[in-house]
């Protein structure tokens, strides 16, 4: 990641990392993945839908690091590399952190709803 | 008007204070502070990050389990207005974070003291293990006042005199 600087002027200076920047947050969200793991899966492989702006038609997936490839080679590479096998091992582990957990770490109780209205 | 709680550092965001990132799944993450907006960005995980309350409650640094946990609460759901009940409250909410603290404090001056007790037995093991460091043995056996007066300790453990002898 992280293209020519357009505007360089010093020689050490070579490349922006923006792109980089930029596309942290163009890729899903560890929880975004966690929930999506916790799916049962079996409707995901199959149902992935053709669009010709991905790569590879959007047909290869990796859903852990939320990567789209070109071909299943390539995929199945990607599968090989420590990155990935760091991730599904990040994934395996415990739910990442979320509101909830920042609101009982501050010392608040479950969230009270009230009584059911609609109790049937 | 609602108190948040920040989603890094679990500190309570006030009216006017820090800073809402909405991802385009809908979902909210408040902040207090750039500080945390910074980590959130960084994409620390606030259960790694010690400075925060998810990582204290954690590790055991902070009270986890407590009866006054109970009153402060997201409350999805209208009250009716009341007068005598919003006296109530307020004079409770005094009382209550006056125990509540109490107990944290209770809570770490416990945990601090197992940890004294710990570094007062090394403190005393290597004083018993170490104090020819403290003069030469030659000094040692001229004046008789240098050495530790406990005789018993020899006798009762055979473990230094095993020691002794490797050190010869």
């Amino acid at each position: 990641m992280g293209g020519k600087c357009p505007s360089r002027k010093v020689k050490k200076r070579r490349y922006s990392h923006k792109t980089a920047r930029r596309s942290k947050f163009l890729i899903k969200g560890d929880d975004a993945v966690y929930e999506e793991l916790q799916k049962p899966d079996g409707e995901m492989k199959s149902t992935l839908p053709l669009d010709e702006d991905l790569p590879g038609m959007g047909q290869y997936y990796c859903l852990h690091c939320d990567r789209y490839f070109a071909n299943v080679t390539v995929r199945d590479e990607h599968f090989k590399t420590k990155r990935h096998r760091k991730r599904v091992k990040q994934m395996m582990g415990p739910a990442p952190h979320t509101q909830l957990d920042a609101d009982l770490a501050a010392g608040m109780g479950a969230p009270d709803n009230g009584p059911k209205l609609m109790s049937m | 008007m609602r108190l948040e709680k920040c989603w890094f550092c679990s500190s309570t965001v006030y009216p006017g204070h820090g800073i809402q990132f909405v991802r385009n799944d809908a979902k909210i993450f408040r902040f207090c502070r750039s500080k945390c907006h910074k980590n959130f960005k960084m994409k620390r995980n606030p259960r790694k990050v010690k400075w925060t309350k998810a990582y204290r409650r954690l590790h055991g640094k902070d009270m986890t389990q407590d009866s006054t946990f109970e009153f402060e609460r997201k409350r999805n759901r209208p009250e009716r207005y009341d007068r005598n009940l919003a006296e109530n409250t307020l004079k409770a909410i005094k009382k209550i974070d006056k125990v509540r603290s109490d107990r944290a404090a209770t809570h770490i001056e416990k945990r601090l003291k197992v940890r004294k007790g710990k570094e007062r037995r090394e403190a005393q093991k290597e004083l018993e293990q170490s104090i020819h460091l403290v003069k030469a043995p030659q000094v040692l056996r001229q004046d008789q006042s240098l050495t530790l007066p406990k005789i018993k300790v020899m006798v009762s453990q055979p473990k230094s005199e095993q020691n002794q002898a490797m050190e010869e």
